[in-house]
């Protein structure tokens, strides 16, 4: 941050130190529930009386992961959280709750089972699948809901008490206050920058990891000093591909002269969503909200995963960077069909074939990258 | 596969063959819908419905062993699917993307009135969509709910007990979805569902089944195996996609009949078998030859795929008042059953307990990652019951990066240090 802006630098310390919060709430009494991705509700995870905490381990090296996971087959992130798990270094958590709208998440859930049945040790938090689909059909959908009862109860019965509806409602009321908050980082962004994507990743991300009333607080105290800002110029550009967490590939396209102003990604601008209207059903309005709104791989017609990334690139974005590392098998699929949609609008777009996430940018990346948006820059 | 030992073999293969030319004169002459599927679909409802289906995987097969693969797969990387990609799940669809009929086996795959698969990993969605709007026709997905409780020794509880072996709110949403299919499929085929003549068919994939189980068990008592494994797959295979008809069934009793015969006259596949192998995952389309590689040297010969032993444990289902249900539970876990912790590696380790295996060798197909997961939990358990485990890192129908004598080597090195 160029400028003195303590509330920004708690939210980047928050996102560089995710276990923070809940190793505080830990010691405070309040037990820690620990959740793979953006499709868990934290509503109701929250109103059992737990901290929800994302797992967003640091990266290293993993031999518990490397002694039962198949090598380049799971992603870099799955593995360490298998890895931190089997050794012990969140024996914190009461539980850990995985959602199906991953196949990976779906895989590391049966992994965890049965090393726990293989293995047994004390300590080693219990594993839940929330079996939430995300293809678009009438049957998806009133699956979802009963599995979403299903995940109630059994957040009731670990706590061992009921879940009242107006605490739903309560936790409605925070957690949309913080979507708020992140919406207004949001805004910053992309209608006239005034915070790079390298800073904003870190703000936004802290959603994941705080007590939400907090982050909202500290978010629209940060938004407020960046608004004070001036634009930042640069060529606009958007990133998809497979879910990126960390900040490199950001840093070397802004070290271009570029600025990431949204990304595809529940990471960053597709992290919250609109607000959930608690309205009559708070349980059905929360399952509604992770049902159509939270992005994953598993949404199914292309039409509507396509949905927000076809509106978004018509909205002042120059160029776009398709994110696809190594290990990627997923998002491969769906590039040549964006190339083409994109190709159709006269909009640039670069691959990235690199792992941005532990590994650094090589240096021939950073050439593709300098040309593509010096040839964006001179177009515009 | 250069030697057929069974008769049965070479009229599986012929009738495959004939099959499939029957279906494209069909499509092409008389225009009869056909639908192209995924294989771990309920084929059984596109039989009863009189829609023809050719299964995704055979048809991969099939290219892979024409020793056409590495064209396809190169174009389509050309089209701008990175080469990370799956592989066995998207052969068929890159040969339908090249567009040379000509070229393709048996003339390739015509325009098919729909296809459908279950959305078991986060691929086959996005490979099935590209390949209809390659064809303009429709994708009629499944999706597929995650397995919660997976009690232990699912074999001795799918037969009788599967209501409650795989979860009711799982079978409720796949019957669900199974009944939008099946409107769909009365659309296409302007016929009308008959819940008794599947409940019919699938007394027939029953009967079926028994007659593979019998010959697992032949296989499993015999001194020697008599039939190979390469055998087996071709006679099981083309049986499986058409389940429960007439000539399925009666394919399955001439392939006990002349294994039994082989059994009881006290002929062997190899008759100086010294070794008895295990082969886990899908088979090397691209080099069935290898299967046999090790048996003049070190007698050593593969006994075992999951191809028939898969076929009574986790086909049969008694108690068919409700067939779709039925079916659903035939359906639902057969990813977890197959390939996934804790099912596969115990299923798989009473398997090779019950054939006397020597060794066991594991594809880890890198080239297609899903059906990549659970194989360290499959041979840390045949590990630990002192089942000795070669993993082979190679695909099942790309043969790019496959280097045959730089494996047979391996092999026999892993034979002769580890057996």
């Amino acid at each position: 941050m160029s400028e003195s802006n303590s509330a920004a630098m708690r939210l980047a310390w928050h996102y560089e130190n995710p276990m923070a919060q809940a190793l505080e709430a830990d010691r405070a009494g309040v037990p820690v529930v620990g959740i793979t991705s953006n499709t868990i509700p934290w509503e109701l995870v929250h109103a059992a009386g737990f901290f929800p905490v994302m797992l967003r381990p640091e990266l290293r090296a993993t031999p518990a992961a490397d002694e039962y996971m198949e090598k380049n087959v799971f992603h870099a992130r799955i593995r360490q959280i298998f890895d931190s798990v089997v050794r012990g270094e969140w024996d914190l958590l009461r539980a850990i709750i995985l959602p199906r709208t991953s196949e990976q998440e779906y895989k590391l859930f049966l992994y965890l089972r049965e090393v726990a049945r293989e293995r047994p040790r004390d300590g080693m938090p219990p594993v839940y699948l929330y079996d939430l689909l995300h293809s678009r059909s009438p049957e998806s959908h009133a699956y979802g809901l009963t599995r979403t009862e299903k995940l109630k109860k059994q957040l009731e019965e670990i706590a061992g008490r009921p879940i009242a509806t107006r605490d739903l409602v309560e936790e409605v009321a925070e957690s949309n206050a913080a979507r708020g908050a992140v919406r207004r980082l949001l805004r910053l962004r992309h209608d006239t920058p005034r915070l790079t994507g390298t800073e904003a990743l870190p703000l936004i991300g802290a959603y994941w990891f705080m007590a939400r009333a907090q982050y909202a607080k500290l978010a629209l105290e940060a938004a407020e000093i960046l608004e004070r800002r001036g634009t930042l110029p640069g060529v606009r550009l958007l990133v998809k591909g497979a879910p990126l967490d960390r900040v490199r590939l950001y840093a070397a396209l802004e070290t271009h002269g570029a600025i990431v102003v949204a990304e595809d990604d529940w990471w960053g601008t597709r992290s919250v969503g609109t607000d959930i209207d608690a309205g009559n059903d708070v349980l059905e309005a929360i399952f509604e909200h992770y049902y159509s709104e939270a992005p994953s791989p598993r949404v199914f017609p292309p039409e509507a995963a396509d949905r927000w990334f076809q509106s978004s690139v018509t909205d002042r974005i120059d160029g776009v960077v398709f994110y696809l590392p190594l290990e990627d098998y997923v998002a491969g699929w769906d590039y040549p069909r964006h190339k083409r949609f994109l190709d159709g609008l006269g909009i640039r777009s670069l691959v990235v074939r690199e792992d941005a996430g532990a590994g650094g940018i090589s240096l021939e990346a950073h050439e593709g990258i300098e040309r593509f948006v010096r040839e964006i820059a001179r177009k515009r | 596969m250069s030697e057929k030992q069974l008769q049965c073999t070479v009229a599986a293969g012929a009738y495959q063959k004939e099959w499939f030319a029957q279906l494209r004169r069909d499509v092409f002459e008389s225009r009869r819908p056909y639908a192209i599927l995924q294989a771990d679909m309920p084929f059984e409802i596109f039989q009863v419905m009189g829609l023809p289906a050719v299964s995704n995987q055979w048809w991969s097969a099939v290219i892979a062993a024409k020793r056409l693969a590495p064209k396809y797969l190169d174009a389509m990387n050309a089209m701008g699917f990175h080469d990370g990609l799956c592989r066995y799940c998207s052969l068929s669809m890159a040969c339908t993307m090249a567009g040379d009929p000509g070229q393709a086996p048996w003339g390739g795959l015509p325009k098919p009135a729909l296809l459908s698969a279950r959305l078991t990993c986060d691929c086959i969605q996005r490979v099935f969509s590209i390949w209809a709007k390659k064809f303009g026709t429709e994708f009629f997905a499944l999706d597929n709910p995650g397995a919660t409780e997976l009690p232990p020794r699912w074999w001795e509880l799918s037969r009788y007990r599967w209501r409650e072996l795989f979860e009711r709110h799982r079978l409720d949403f796949t019957v669900a979805q199974f009944r939008t299919l099946i409107r769909e499929l009365e659309r296409i085929t302007g016929r009308k569902f008959d819940p008794d003549a599947l409940r019919t068919l699938m007394e027939g994939v029953n009967r079926q089944e028994e007659y593979f189980e019998e010959v697992r068990e032949l296989i499993c008592n015999a001194p020697k195996t008599p039939v190979r494994m390469n055998e087996q797959i071709t006679n099981v295979m083309a049986a499986q996609w058409l389940r429960g008809n007439e000539w399925a069934i009666q394919h399955a009793k001439c392939f006990r009949d002349e294994v039994k015969s082989r059994v009881d006259a006290g002929v062997a596949a190899y008759p100086a078998e010294q070794l008895r192998l295990m082969w886990v995952g899908a088979g090397l389309w691209h080099d069935t030859d290898f299967y046999t590689a090790f048996e003049q040297r070190y007698g050593a010969v593969f006994v075992w795929s999951m191809y028939l032993a898969f076929g009574p444990d986790g086909y049969i289902r008694y108690g068919l008042e409700d067939p779709l249900l039925a079916l659903a539970s035939r359906t639902v876990s057969m990813n977890e059953q197959l390939h996934l912790p804790p099912w596969a590696n115990e299923w798989i380790v009473d398997q090779a307990k019950r054939h006397r295996i020597d060794g066991a060798l594991v594809l880890t197909p890198l080239g297609t990652k899903p059906s990549a997961m659970g194989n360290r939990f499959i041979e840390r358990a045949l590990e630990r019951e002192g089942i000795p485990v070669l993993p082979v890192f190679t695909d099942m129908v790309d043969p790019r990066n496959w280097n045959a004598a730089e494996m047979i080597k391996r092999v026999g090195q892993f034979i002769e240090e580890r057996l």
